[in-house]
């Protein structure tokens, strides 16, 4: 037991910002283009789900972890 | 062999070894087994001086010589005694009973001559007396150890209420002799106090008054259980701060942070404040309020950081921070100066890196912390609560605590971003003071891929509301029929 090393978080708390900074910018990228591509649809018809849906899920995980990289960033330890 | 009538007043004494009726029990049967089988008066005698001979050397501990000194200069009393002790029949002692004079005891400790501790032994309370078992590491004829104590509400203000100008004077009341199970052979008790301003004293001879330190004693031959009373009324103008509760909160964070918190709520328990409270005098004199509590310093850790002082109010404006190389100096001023009787309650909180106190092996993890943190300089706490907010998903939790704490039922906590709630260990401790300060350690497992948890979590329901827009774009909600067709 006693040769548990010291715990560091997994991600350096000094990169919190730039890392919530980055990550929200590629979000709100992907969440851009994902409601251009929704609205500048011509046809109803074309077969644009698998690529919507993907579109989104990108933006959704950047978006997730932007946002609790901010939280902590702001000093809301979740 | 002795028949059943001897068995009888064999097995009619108490079982104490040091009474004598027993000892002639013991004594009428060997004679009478003796006689049967020699039956010469010779060997009678021989047994009976034998036997008195044991009865005489028969075990007995006597304190050769008890130091006393005691520190009455703040609130708290700190009793430090140097006892030496001895068995008469040269018996290796092993065992020593300690009896506590004072009630409310906070602290004890006892260390041997070579700075080794002594491991101590609760005993049941017995007619209100709290003792305890000393066991030596080493058993020896002759045995000198320091017995330290620290006990809080022993140190009462007189009289009770005081005006704003007014000194604070407060009595002492203990015990004259050192109250101990064992005759002692010499002893002397040395008093420190607050100031030379010395109303009156027990006056046993021999006792000398140098400015602030009283010294009683030697005294000769004190039986045991002496019940001498010791009083001293002196000035004592250090503010007699008690805090009432105290909660102590630590939230962990495996992203790298511990939060600690710290809802404090104390009260001025010297002297009440008689009359009314003039701000004018008490910013203009010198001499008013002096037993008043105008501000104190909290230490915190070195590394912490975010500090906050609030109450219910908002901010508390009046504070200082000085960082030093081993810690954080708080100087801290309460909204207005804390005068007998008043209270105050604030929330002090910052965050410290988990790197300082969290070990980590695989998924085990264990923290290890202070129980209790320096609040002021010699503070008395009556009851203090701790609460471990672990994080979402830790489990085979242990604890070990480095005194004896009563253990709250464990509890569940949802903040940000929860779903289950985290496991909350609590667990509480009653009249704590600064030598409390030391670390628990908590164990317990988590695993890492929980972390991910969180993120995924926001990242889920952002792609919630996607996908309901994708599904909503798709649906025709038009009353009528679209003219224009393509």
């Amino acid at each position: 037991m006693e040769v548990m090393k010291r715990y560091v978080s997994p991600v350096n708390p000094a990169v919190f910002p730039h890392l919530a900074t980055v990550l929200l910018i590629i979000g709100t990228f992907f969440t851009a283009w994902f409601f251009i591509f929704v609205v500048s649809r011509k046809n109803s018809k074309e077969s644009t789900l698998i690529k919507e849906l993907l579109i989104s899920l990108c933006a959704s995980i950047f978006l997730g972890f932007g946002i609790v990289f901010l939280l902590l960033t702001v000093g809301i330890y979740v | 062999m002795p028949k059943s009538g001897e068995r009888a007043t064999l097995a009619k004494p108490a079982p104490n070894v040091l009474k004598l009726p027993y000892r002639f029990d013991i004594l009428l049967k060997y004679v009478s087994k003796f006689e049967l089988k020699m039956g010469t008066n010779f060997v009678i005698y021989l047994a009976l001086g034998a036997l008195l001979c044991l009865s005489k050397v028969q075990a007995e501990i006597v304190n050769l010589n008890v130091e006393r000194s005691l520190d009455l200069t703040s609130q708290l009393v700190r009793a430090t005694t140097k006892i030496s002790t001895e068995d008469t029949a040269g018996k290796p002692i092993s065992e020593y009973v300690f009896f506590v004079d004072e009630p409310s005891l906070a602290y004890i400790s006892v260390k041997d001559n070579a700075d080794k501790n002594v491991q101590i032994r609760k005993n049941e309370l017995a007619k209100g007396e709290e003792s305890y078992t000393l066991t030596f590491p080493k058993a020896a004829a002759k045995q000198t150890f320091v017995v330290e104590t620290v006990s809080s509400k022993n140190i009462l203000p007189h009289p009770l209420e005081i005006r704003q100008n007014d000194k604070q004077f407060v009595k002492y009341i203990g015990h004259l002799h050192f109250y101990s199970k064992y005759k002692t052979n010499s002893q002397k008790t040395s008093a420190k106090l607050s100031s030379s301003n010395i109303l009156s004293h027990t006056q046993v001879k021999p006792f000398s008054v140098a400015s602030t330190k009283i010294t009683f004693g030697p005294y000769e031959n004190v039986e045991a259980f002496s019940l001498e009373p010791l009083v001293i009324h002196y000035e004592n103008s250090s503010p007699f701060v008690t805090v009432n509760s105290l909660e102590r909160t630590l939230e962990i964070s495996h992203w790298g942070n511990i939060a600690v918190k710290e809802s404090i709520q104390m009260t001025h328990t010297g002297a009440k404040l008689k009359g009314s409270f003039s701000r004018y005098d008490f910013q203009k004199e010198a001499r008013s309020g002096q037993s008043a509590l105008k501000s104190y310093k909290t230490y915190l850790p070195a590394s912490a950081s975010g500090v906050y002082y609030r109450d219910t109010n908002g901010n508390i404006s009046t504070s200082n921070m000085n960082s030093g190389r081993d810690f954080i100096e708080l100087e801290l001023r309460p909204r207005f100066p804390l005068f007998g009787g008043w209270k105050t309650q604030y929330t002090l909180g910052y965050n410290v890196p988990s790197y300082e106190y969290m070990f980590s092996d695989g998924n085990k993890y264990q923290l290890k912390m202070h129980l209790i943190d320096h609040i002021y300089d010699n503070m008395a706490i009556d009851e203090a609560t701790i609460k471990i907010i672990l994080p979402e998903g830790s489990s085979d939790i242990k604890l070990s605590t480095p005194y004896t704490i009563s253990r709250l039922p464990n509890e569940l906590v949802h903040t940000y971003l929860d779903t289950t709630g985290r496991p909350v260990i609590s667990f509480s401790k009653s009249n704590l003071v600064e030598s409390h300060i030391s670390d628990f350690t908590l164990y317990y497992s988590f695993s890492k891929i929980s972390l991910l948890q969180e993120p995924l979590l926001v990242s889920g329901f952002i792609y919630i509301i996607f996908v309901f827009t994708i599904v909503f774009l798709r649906l025709d909600f038009s009353i009528t029929s679209h003219s224009h067709k393509e």
